[in-house]
């Protein structure tokens, strides 16, 4: 009898479990949303956030996961518009660029808070700043502020050089530069000091205090030698880096060279506000659940690393009366699969970017109302060793780059678009606009056309004949083609073990080899062992890289390949180049920047440094019912617009619109926010012309 | 036998501190660095991280560093997850993992030893080759495969349990079944060809000869002899459940040992593997050293000396 039963049971469960299957299939297949749609009880947004976050210290964390999160935590002066990630008033309600393009003034508004109730001032900024470039704090980020005068000097450990008579040798008088600093002038409203005196003299001379590397630069400059024997070394200290709290509430910035951008570089977490007293009692150990301060719209209630980390709405933050979600819970995850089950399962309600597997994509394309494929300020390209033969000829390189089908191999990958440029389209319309015409003029003067340029994107017939003239002749042979000279040995395609990077690598081989009649060898290397090699330019041929803007100017693609020690990854360095965009940063006229610039970026791109292959697509998911949360260009989410909508009708629909159609909860909100800038400008237009008049 | 067990227990320091140096070396050998991004750094912020972190000073001095603070059970700060000590990492995931590999374990040997103890004995019936042969299936079957069934049919189908994620009882159900299962299969198998051979041996005949009740033949002679491989097996086995799971924990998401072990590696977070590594040899040798004393209560052929 027993037996019976047990056999009546385990029946009724495997029928019970195969309906299971079934029904699962099915709700996949017609329903219109993935899983379950029931918005949680509470005003909580369940939100994955990719790998578990390094620190919830704003200054060192340099991925775009804690980027997300630390977002939450912290104001900065500035915050990222929700759907278009231009700048709107965050801890500054307003603030003005002086003349020159060096100087910029915030007006902090007087009701900031960090989460302990005390006030926020400029002075908390300056010592967010001060900190951020200090070399014992080793944060990776620093460099994104190398423009505030002094602060990479300070950051390197270099000293000011001091003559007997007392003063200090001057950067002009020995490095070239087209930044005329007489004609940056100092904004008039902001009161006078002594260090605003000392900021606005010509910038002096910084040399390395490190006894190897002083003696390195000395021997490769005669003159600087001489000029430095025998004079005094005044180390550069966090008092002399260009920010300065004018009073409580006025916070001044300066750059030593024009950097029109700079202004949209302060959402990023290394700029966001941090509270001094707790770092100075707690040291590294400040950011522990149990000692953190926090500025920003949320702050710390529980970290459980791995896990989850959960943030509450603070009372504290200047703008709370705005903050909609009660909690964000952020789940540390980065299994594909894994947070696609629980967003099926209904147990969480929004993804991060780039989490639908290459497999899932057809199926999960077909969800409007809850995939999120947008235009990302991002470009995915090869990039080539420039030093070693057979690559350092741009022959050859122009013939590769032009060898392959980028239209193939975007059906491949889904989510993204073709390119041949190094600047994305479709993040920085007016700069594009300005491409369009500085391109169609220059490529006019050339002989060529803009057609001819746009069709870059797949012409095996020019690679042939380039490669050809190149010295390595491409015969054919059968229905296809050989090379028989090109040295396929001193190159090859290098790529970390990602299963999408594979496919990339062995389509581009497949390409090369029907198109150019040359093998490249393909090369897989753990990401950890291959970063060190490109990063050191030891690789030997091309390999793949992505690159995610950091702010919302088409100068963050070209500044990879800027300066001698660039991070271009590809040995390649052309100080005509950097002329080009010294020239454009310091035009302060829009439009006319972008043409310079356009103009650099077509110099850059005919030298075919790199293969561009793509811009890349946003790809996440989050329910209906969250709205308020955004495709950006960056994917980073300014979390106070987020809200829970409980009624179905008002849900979104169609989210390929969501940055068209506009949320009138969203819009309202953004309109108080920017009316402090928009008053400014306003009155300040008046004062101008009040005064001209 | 106290003398055996202290001999062993001063044995485990040296054996830790070569697995520890071995492994430092292994890291020290492995290219990249836990500081390498894709976006790549200008020379002097390498240089301040590297100043930060001592690795600007010649090997020697860093091994010496390393080695003397590891031998006072200090293995310092993750450099991964800065103002975190290596330590209290290793303490805060380490429950995670032995909950789930504990109760698994216990779900395993129920399963196992009675599946294992009746196929024995009732040898080549239909029970015996049922229970055999889904043993069979359980241990060719890998759990990267035998969990996402269970999450469709459970998580995804009938809604009943998480799919994935820590969190209360109905969440450690799906990782636990997973887990228990491939070991169940092998202590089945293991405990019914161990009972086999007892049974065949010439003391259970003497106990039978004596007049002895089968009960008593059984539970007091033959199992003791029986399950003596499960227990050599349960020795590595508990220290690498308890120390995580790596693929079990990838797939639930569970905040395991196992799975910080991994990006640990992958991270190159040299102390954080340091430490793990360090805490895994001890557990094995640990429990080695309690398995070799648990064979002396088990048979009787053994005695420590």
């Amino acid at each position: 009898m027993a037996g019976l039963d047990r056999d009546r049971i385990i029946a009724t469960l495997l029928v019970l479990s195969l309906s299971g299957i079934v029904a699962g299939c099915a709700a996949s297949a017609s329903g219109k949303y993935f899983g379950l749609t029931t918005p949680p009880s509470e005003n909580v947004l369940r939100y994955i956030s990719g790998a578990e976050p390094e620190s919830l210290d704003p200054a060192l964390p340099n991925g775009q996961p804690e980027a997300r999160i630390l977002m939450a935590l912290y104001d900065g002066l500035i915050e990222y518009h929700p759907a278009t990630m231009e700048s709107i008033p965050g801890i500054a309600e307003s603030w003005e660029v002086g003349e020159g393009g060096t100087e910029y003034i915030f007006r902090l508004r007087k009701n900031a808070k960090f989460s302990n109730g005390e006030p926020i001032t400029a002075k908390d900024f300056v010592y967010t700043f001060r900190r951020g470039f200090k070399p014992e704090l080793a944060s990776r980020n620093a460099s994104l502020g190398y423009y505030i005068k002094y602060s990479e000097a300070y950051n390197s450990g270099h000293a000011f050089v001091k003559g007997t008579d007392g003063k200090f040798l001057l950067k002009k008088d020995f490095v070239d530069s087209i930044v005329n600093e007489a004609e940056s002038k100092a904004l008039p409203l902001a009161g006078d000091s002594e260090f605003h005196k000392f900021l606005d003299e010509p910038e002096r001379l910084t040399i390395p205090t490190v006894e190897t590397d002083k003696v390195k630069l000395l021997d490769s400059d005669p003159k600087l030698k001489a000029a430095v024997e025998g004079k005094e070394l005044v180390p550069v200290k966090a008092e002399d880096i260009g920010v300065e709290a004018v009073d409580d509430y006025t916070f001044r910035i300066k750059l030593y060279q024009p950097a029109p951008y700079f202004v949209g570089l302060l959402g990023h977490q290394f700029f966001r506000v941090v509270p001094s007293s707790v770092i100075e009692k707690f040291g590294d150990r400040w950011s522990r659940p149990e000692n953190i301060v926090t500025s920003g719209a949320f702050k710390v209630l529980a970290h459980r690393p791995y896990d989850e980390l959960i943030v509450v709405k603070d009372p504290n933050n200047w703008d709370a009366a705005n903050v909609k979600l009660d909690r964000i819970e952020f789940y540390p995850l980065d299994e594909q699969t894994t947070m696609l089950n629980l967003y099926k399962a209904g147990r969480v309600d929004g993804i991060y970017n780039h989490t639908v597997p290459g497999p899932w994509f057809d199926q999960i394309r077909e969800y409007k109302d809850e995939y999120l494929l947008h235009p990302e300020n991002a470009t995915e390209f090869y990039v080539i060793n420039v030093k070693k033969a057979p690559m350092d000829k741009q022959k050859v390189r122009e013939a590769m780059a032009i060898a392959i089908d980028r239209d193939a191999w975007v059906k491949l990958k889904k989510i993204y678009k073709p390119l041949v440029d190094i600047i994305p389209f479709g993040i920085f319309p007016k700069y594009e606009e300005a491409r369009e015409k500085v391109y169609s003029e220059e490529l006019k003067k050339q002989g060529s056309s803009l057609d001819e340029w746009k069709a870059r994107k797949f012409n095996a017939e020019k690679g042939r004949k380039l490669l050809t003239e190149a010295g390595f002749p491409v015969q054919q042979s059968g229905s296809g083609w050989i090379c028989p000279t090109f040295p396929v040995d001193d190159v090859s395609i290098l790529y970390n073990t990602t299963e999408s990077n594979k496919a990339t690598a062995e389509f581009i081989q497949a390409q090369w080899k029907q198109n150019l009649g040359v093998t490249i060898p393909l090369k897989s290397m753990e990401q950890r062992t291959l970063l060190p090699m490109v990063n050191k330019v030891e690789y030997q041929g091309f390999t793949r890289r992505g690159w995610v803007g950091d702010y919302m100017d088409p100068f963050t693609f070209l500044y990879l390949y800027y300066s001698p020690q660039n991070a271009s990854a590809t040995g390649w360095w052309d100080p005509k180049f950097d002329r080009m965009i010294d020239e454009a940063n310091s035009t302060v006229d829009e439009q006319l920047r972008f043409e310079k610039l356009a103009r650099a970026e077509l110099y850059l791109n005919q030298q075919q440094v790199i293969v561009p292959l793509g811009v890349p697509g946003t790809s996440w998911m989050k329910k209906p019912y969250v709205k308020g949360l955004y495709p950006n260009p960056g994917t980073l989410h300014a979390w106070k617009f987020v809200y829970i909508e409980r009624d179905p009708a008002k849900w979104d629909k169609d989210v390929d619109n969501i940055l068209v159609d506009k949320d009138p909860v969203v819009e309202n909100q953004l309109k108080v926010i920017m009316a402090s800038q928009e008053e400014f400008i306003k009155t300040h237009q008046a004062v101008k012309t009040a005064a001209a008049e | 036998m106290l003398k055996f067990i202290l001999r062993r227990l001063l044995l485990i320091i040296p054996m830790a501190l070569v697995v520890v140096t071995l492994t430092w070396g292994l890291i020290r050998a492995a290219p990249g660095t836990f500081y390498d991004s894709e976006k790549p750094l200008p020379i002097a912020i390498r240089a301040n991280i590297e100043k930060k972190y001592g690795l600007d000073k010649p090997w020697y001095q860093q091994y010496w560093m390393m080695l003397s603070n590891v031998a006072q059970g200090d293995f310092g700060d993750s450099l991964k997850y800065q103002g975190q000590s290596v330590n209290e990492i290793i303490k805060r995931h380490l429950p995670y993992s032995a909950t789930i590999g504990i109760i698994a374990y216990l779900l395993a040997l129920a399963l196992g030893l009675s599946a294992g103890i009746i196929a024995a004995l009732k040898q080549n019936s239909l029970f015996d080759y049922g229970a055999m042969a889904v043993a069979m299936l359980g241990l060719s079957v890998p759990n990267f495969v035998f969990g996402p069934i269970l999450v469709l049919i459970f998580a995804l189908g009938l809604y009943v349990v998480p799919p994935a994620r820590w969190g209360g009882v109905s969440s450690i159900i799906l990782p636990v079944i997973t887990l228990a299962a491939i070991y169940a299969a092998y202590i089945a198998r293991l405990t019914r060809a161990g009972m086999l051979e007892v049974l065949r041996s010439d003391y259970i005949r003497t106990a039978r000869a004596k007049g002895l009740d089968e009960k008593t033949v059984l539970l007091k002679h033959a199992l003791r002899g029986g399950i003596i491989p499960v227990v050599s097996f349960t020795g590595p086995a508990l220290a690498a459940l308890l120390a995580g799971t790596v693929v079990v924990e990838r797939i639930f998401s569970i905040p395991g040992l196992g799975k910080i072990f991994i990006e640990a590696v992958l991270n190159r977070d040299e102390p954080l593997v340091l430490g793990i590594v360090a805490f895994l040899s001890i557990l094995v040798m640990v429990f080695n050293l309690l398995v070799d004393i648990s064979y002396g209560f088990l048979d009787p052929r053994i005695r420590y000396e």
